[in-house]
């Protein structure tokens, strides 16, 4: 069959990175990612099974492993060559239509969960990623064994496997990067409810409002009580989504810093508030907005890293003084909500993407034969009006 | 050796001597008109009226062409020297601006203190605009007119016209009046001539008698520093810092004598001179109670004059002014 | 012997009619026989002897002893003057401040008084900097006061240093200055350079906290205020002269000084802005297309350097003092009689062109909401009588309203664009929602306390001050305006002034009557 397939290629990566400094259209080019004829997976063992691809979305982390970008801290939990692809929504061979919850965890790995009813994401030691009976790989998208999204077909093992009855498939695609923003939203509520004033809300502030963000601006909302939602977004449909998916105030992202001024009434001392947010979603991850996020978070806070940040500069002088928490946020397992309910993320994100019909982040869709195109759409979706772009499998053209 | 140079010098001087006297062997065919007339005998020539002092003649220097050289000595040489020696700070002037904001400024007599010859220079160079290049100095006669070349470059370069120290006489508040009239402004230094000490002295009625004679305004003006920097009997300049601070124009009042009148700018100027130290408000407060420090100096003799006057010194622009806390609301 | 104010009907042969646009002009060509153009009076005859004037107003004040015997030793004298926002533009040093102020110190320290202090009545306004207080009072009386620590900025978030004098039969509070409440005199030094300032407003705005602001400063009083100019039909004076009745019972005796100026506002090469456009000669035209075309190219900072430098020749035409009510009668006659214009009845489009400056950008940064106050707020209120627009007419600006900031003046105005305005644009709404917490922000007060920042409840005030006017009128454009900008003031912007009469014409019909209003030089137009 044809997939996008990501070999490891050192001066493709090279090039890439060079070209996407001139255009994401070069970098598609040029980059790892080649369309080409791979050999269908084969089923790993009992509990797996075949997906057939619908629709598979691109993600912020696929488009920094095609300009060449991503870490080498990925170098030992990836297996090349690999097909991309974890926001997937796809079919079993009985027509049953499925999510992906792509994280390879224990069970599909062949080890004990850490406890009952553990989500994939869920444990605190890693080192089944890279062992078991799979090549290494941190998630479906990324693993050798198992294919990706971005190909018509593909593995998957029971326990990554949400069955989504009749949803659109428009809009079951993004209920993967809604769990990611919905479980950077939950990290905020510890520190939402320790607040000492309770009089007022607590303010939370979002940098950034693609889907990671304003998934994370529908969570906030959905399950985090009494916050008032501060956002800093680009692009005025950006703003207008942030707003529509309930933050309370919308600013662009020179003005965030003066919004939570406002709504914390603090003081400003240099370029940091003296006080600030509560807790800050960065939803963008890079060297400026981590710096940002300090700035506004006040002393004792929490700084969540939502968007993959690869490497940054960041001056910590402050977050030591500030005693700021920087929180990572990768994925999702098991969440435990604020009114005392235990539930996995995922059921969250379905829930949510339905509640704010999710389908209307879906900006357009591409053919994998067309992933040039669609990648550099995805790459600049912001300046053109974009929000997630997705490659189409349904037609049946590959 | 000697010898021998000396004859050369006296053959030089004699060959010299030769040459002029033959270049001039046909001016001998010249006499009368174009020599002096002898006297007859018997006749008694009237003293001639001496061109010098208070009598010399400073029209020409007011003439077109002398007035454009005199212009730009004054932009140049004068205020260079006095920017170098004096480097002034002026304040004050906009006490002034209801005159100088006229079409045609009225004139006006300056009456500053005096201190050192840099008085004059850097009276010029400080006076409005307005006046600057329609102004005349008054100069002690015996002084700057005393020989031709001295009273010729006083009229050129400072428009200078000589006046009596001692007593304004007729000759002088003539021509003033004249000067006045068309227009000419006036410094004058009421003390009568330089400070011998380093201390001011008393006016002299001159400003206050002009000013009545003429209806010009009084302008007090109290000059701080000159004393220091070339004051009477130093041999050269030592350049240092100086304040020009105008005071605002005085008339004499109706029924007010001269005397009174003179009484009244000398406290101006010893008002202005204590501003000059201080700052307007203890300057008026003191004023109000006749306290300010006199311009004269203390009472004593001696040693402790000098010592008052290095004391005075000190609070003048060469010292530094001792500033209060600022005081902006106390925020906590 | 100066002329009076001018209307000229437009007609075919008229010139282009010179429009203030920001920080540079546009000439615009008026429809003619229907449009009209306001021309102000030309300037009175200054007092020559300014210094003279003053002392003889001292010394022969209106209802009240002379000043000197008001002065005895052991005194607390306090002198409030007006801040930088008068007048406009600047004065020609001295300024009048400073030689009153001289004038009355001189007989304050004859009569031996040794307790005062000097106050810049700057109410909420930004604290001025050291230049701008040196213009206003001169380096002597600066020189002598501040290092002493008796020149003050008036503080109204000083809760230590504010004194609360009762309250008015309305329920009004008046909480002023504290040392100038507890002195035994208290003299405030006007410029009174329209017929809305002095009067009780000096003392009982110009001293007084937020507290005591908040009963006139809202959209209800502003709204009822017919208009500022006109004190008799002015709620806003209204509430202050109540003030002033609880003041003249329980708080200071108050010696009031105010002073007219002239309407001579631009010095060359400036003057064309003044004179009549047929009136231009070769040199008032050649002037005026070396100053457009190199404001034009200049940056804007640039252009804003020139024009804030500008330095008015305006002089003063007449001082009096004494009692404040009986004071402030005969400068509002003065002033009237300056720059009043007969207008005969309304029209259906206002035509105002905004410059550089307004009361609240001195030194600084022309930003949109200070457009919309000076637009509707301050030029719409130059009238005696009724509003020169009709009810439901349209006011057309000229102005490039730029959003932009002077970040250390205005701070809260930054705010209250983009968080107010995103949220109402009703003044009503904005108060009961908003306004407290702009009032009450911790750092907004900082900052005014201690840098020169405007207080964070003076954009509302702001807003407030154009209430009426939006209230009055059906459609506000703006010509040559950012787009976005304008629209989050509510109003709509034009590229042109034809693409402005055209939308216009969807509120007023296809053949309105214009008016254009040429202010500056300022006038009232006295409209019957």
């Amino acid at each position: 069959m044809k997939a996008l397939q990501v070999s490891r290629s050192v001066p493709k990566l090279g090039m890439a990175r060079l070209a996407s400094a001139v255009s994401p259209l070069a970098a598609a080019k040029l980059g790892p990612l080649a369309y080409t004829t791979v050999d269908e997976p084969e089923l790993p063992g009992p509990g797996w099974h075949r997906v057939h691809t619908r629709l598979a979305g691109i993600c912020g982390s696929d488009l920094s492993l095609v300009e060449g970008h991503a870490s080498l801290y990925f170098d030992d939990v990836v297996s090349f060559p690999f097909v991309p692809g974890h926001e997937v929504v796809g079919e079993l061979d009985d027509g049953t239509r499925v999510i992906l919850e792509p994280v390879l965890g224990h069970e599909a790995r062949g080890f004990a969960p850490p406890f009952e009813g553990a989500a994939p994401g869920d444990g605190d030691d890693y080192s089944h990623l890279s062992t078991g009976a799979l090549e290494p790989g941190i998630q479906t998208g990324f693993c050798c064994s198992t294919g990706g999204g971005w190909a018509p077909t593909f593995v998957a093992h029971e326990s990554q496997l949400h069955r989504i009855g009749d949803m659109p498939d428009e809009r079951a695609v993004l209920v993967e990067p809604f769990a990611g923003g919905i479980h950077a939203a939950l990290l905020a509520a510890p520190v939402v409810a320790a607040r000492q004033d309770t009089t007022r809300p607590a303010v939370v502030a979002v940098l950034g409002a693609g889907t990671m963000g304003l998934a994370a601006i529908a969570g906030l909302r959905r399950y985090v009580p009494d916050v008032e939602i501060i956002v800093g977004a680009r692009y005025p449909h950006q703003q207008m989504l942030a707003k529509a998916y309930g933050a309370d105030v919308v600013v662009g992202p020179d003005g965030l810093q003066r919004a939570v001024r406002r709504a914390t009434g603090c003081h400003l001392i240099g370029d940091h508030l003296s006080s600030g947010a509560h807790v800050t979603i960065d939803a963008v991850g890079t060297s400026a907005t981590v710096a940002d996020s300090l700035r506004i978070t006040r002393p004792r806070g929490r700084v969540v890293l939502l968007g993959m940040p690869a490497e940054v500069t960041v001056d910590l002088t402050g977050l030591w003084h500030r005693e700021t928490e920087l929180k990572g946020a990768y994925t999702y397992g098991t969440e435990h909500l604020p009114d005392g309910r235990t539930a996995r993320t995922f059921d969250l994100a379905i829930e949510t993407a339905t509640a704010v019909e999710a389908e209307r982040l879906l900006s357009a869709t591409y053919p994998l034969s067309d992933h040039v195109d669609a990648i550099a759409h995805a790459a600049t979706a912001g300046r053109r009006g974009a929000v997630k772009i997705a490659f189409d499998m349904r037609t049946g053209d590959t | 050796m000697v010898d021998r140079n000396l004859q050369r010098a006296q053959r030089v001087a004699g060959a010299a001597e030769d040459a002029v006297r033959r270049a001039a062997m046909p001016l001998r065919n010249f006499g009368f008109p174009y020599r002096t007339p002898t006297v007859p005998r018997g006749v008694e020539v009237p003293p001639e009226v001496s061109g010098l002092g208070a009598h010399y003649d400073t029209e020409w220097a007011r003439r077109p062409l002398a007035s454009s050289v005199r212009t730009m000595i004054i932009e140049g040489p004068i205020r260079l020297t006095a920017r170098v020696l004096t480097s002034p700070e002026i304040v004050g002037t906009d006490r002034l601006a209801d005159l100088t904001s006229l079409d045609d400024p009225p004139p006006v007599i300056f009456a500053p203190n005096h201190h050192s010859h840099l008085d004059t220079g850097l009276m010029i160079r400080s006076v409005p605009l307005a006046w600057r290049h329609k102004l005349v100095v008054a100069a002690a006669a015996d002084y700057f007119f005393d020989k031709k070349w001295k009273a010729a470059l006083s009229a050129l370069s400072l428009n200078a016209i000589p006046i009596d120290r001692e007593v304004t006489g007729r000759t002088s508040s003539d021509l003033v009046k004249s000067l006045i009239d068309d227009g000419y402004s006036l410094v004058i230094y009421p003390e009568g001539g330089r400070s011998p000490d380093g201390w001011g002295q008393d006016f002299k009625g001159g400003a206050a008698y002009l000013s009545a004679r003429t209806g010009a305004p009084v302008v007090p003006v109290f000059i701080d520093g000159t004393g220091a920097i070339f004051g009477k009997g130093m041999k050269r300049p030592k350049p240092g810092r100086t304040k020009v601070v105008f005071g605002a124009a005085l008339r004499a009042d109706e029924g007010e004598s001269t005397r009174r009148f003179n009484a009244r700018i000398q406290a101006a100027v010893t008002t202005l001179g204590d501003e000059a130290i201080t700052d307007f408000w203890t300057a008026r407060q003191r004023a109000a109670t006749g306290t300010n420090p006199p311009l004269t100096g203390p009472e004593h003799t001696g040693w402790r004059r000098d010592w008052a006057l290095a004391e005075r010194r000190k609070l003048g622009t060469a010292g530094l002014r001792r500033r209060q806390q600022r005081r902006w609301p106390d925020l906590g | 012997m100066p002329r009076p104010g001018f209307v000229l009907d437009v007609d075919r042969s008229t010139p282009p009619t010179l429009f203030w646009h920001g920080e540079g002009f546009r000439l615009e060509k008026l429809p003619a026989d229907r449009s009209r153009v306001i021309y102000a009076p030309e300037p009175h005859d200054a007092i020559d002897d300014v210094d003279g004037a003053i002392r003889t107003a001292l010394l022969h004040p209106i209802d009240m002893d002379p000043l000197p015997s008001l002065l005895f030793p052991g005194m607390k004298l306090t002198i409030a003057f007006d801040d930088v926002s008068l007048p406009l533009p600047k004065m020609r040093r001295p300024d009048l401040r400073q030689r009153i102020i001289e004038q009355v110190l001189t007989m304050a320290a004859d009569a031996g008084v040794d307790d005062v202090h000097l106050i810049a009545a700057l109410a909420l306004h930004r604290r001025m900097h050291e230049f701008e207080l040196r213009h206003a009072l001169g380096d002597r009386v600066y020189d002598a006061f501040e290092p002493r620590g008796l020149l003050f900025q008036h503080d109204a978030e000083d809760p230590d240093n504010l004194a609360f004098l009762g309250t008015t039969d309305q329920g009004e509070e008046i909480e002023i200055n504290k040392r100038a409440a507890e002195s035994d005199l208290l003299i405030y030094v006007n410029i009174n350079l329209v017929a809305m300032d002095g009067g009780w407003k000096s003392t009982a705005v110009g001293l007084a906290s937020y507290r005591s602001l908040r009963h006139h400063h809202n959209p209800t009083t502003m709204e009822a205020s017919h208009s500022f100019m006109d004190q008799h039909a002015s709620e806003l004076h209204k509430s202050t002269w109540r003030m002033g009745k609880v003041m003249r019972d329980h708080g200071p005796k108050v010696f009031q000084i105010e002073t007219t100026l002239n309407t001579d506002t631009f010095p060359q090469p400036f003057e064309f802005l003044a004179k009549r456009e047929w009136e231009w000669n070769a040199k008032d035209r050649a002037l005026y297309l070396a100053s457009a075309k190199a404001l034009a190219k200049a940056p804007p900072r640039t252009a804003r350097k020139i024009f804030h430098g500008i330095e008015a020749p305006h002089q003063m035409t007449s001082i009096q003092c004494g009692e404040v009510e009986a004071v402030h009668k005969v400068t509002t006659q003065n002033v009237y009689d300056q720059q009043l214009v007969e207008v005969e009845g309304q029209t259906d489009i206002l035509m105002l062109g905004i410059p550089y400056i307004c009361p609240y950008n001195v030194n600084s940064i022309m930003n949109p909401i200070l457009v919309m106050c000076t637009g509707l707020g301050y030029f719409f209120n130059l009238y005696r009588g009724k509003p020169l627009v009709r009810e439901g007419g349209v006011v057309i600006l000229t102005h490039p309203t730029t959003n932009e900031f002077h970040p250390v003046h205005h701070p809260s105005y930054i705010d209250f664009f983009e968080e107010v305005l995103a949220d109402t644009t009703d003044p009503h709404v904005m108060s009961q929602k908003w306004e407290q917490q702009y009032a009450e922000d911790d750092w907004y007060r900082h900052l005014y306390r201690t840098t020169n920042a405007y207080h964070g409840v003076h954009p509302f005030y702001m807003w407030y001050w154009g209430s009426h006017g939006m209230k009055h009128v059906g459609k506000v454009i703006i010509v040559g305006g950012d787009a976005a900008t304008v629209r989050k003031l509510g109003f709509t912007p034009a590229s042109t002034m034809n693409d402005a009469l055209e939308i216009a014409s969807d509120t007023v019909g296809r053949h309105p009557t214009i008016t254009h209003m040429k202010t500056p030089p300022l006038m009232i137009a006295d409209v019957k």
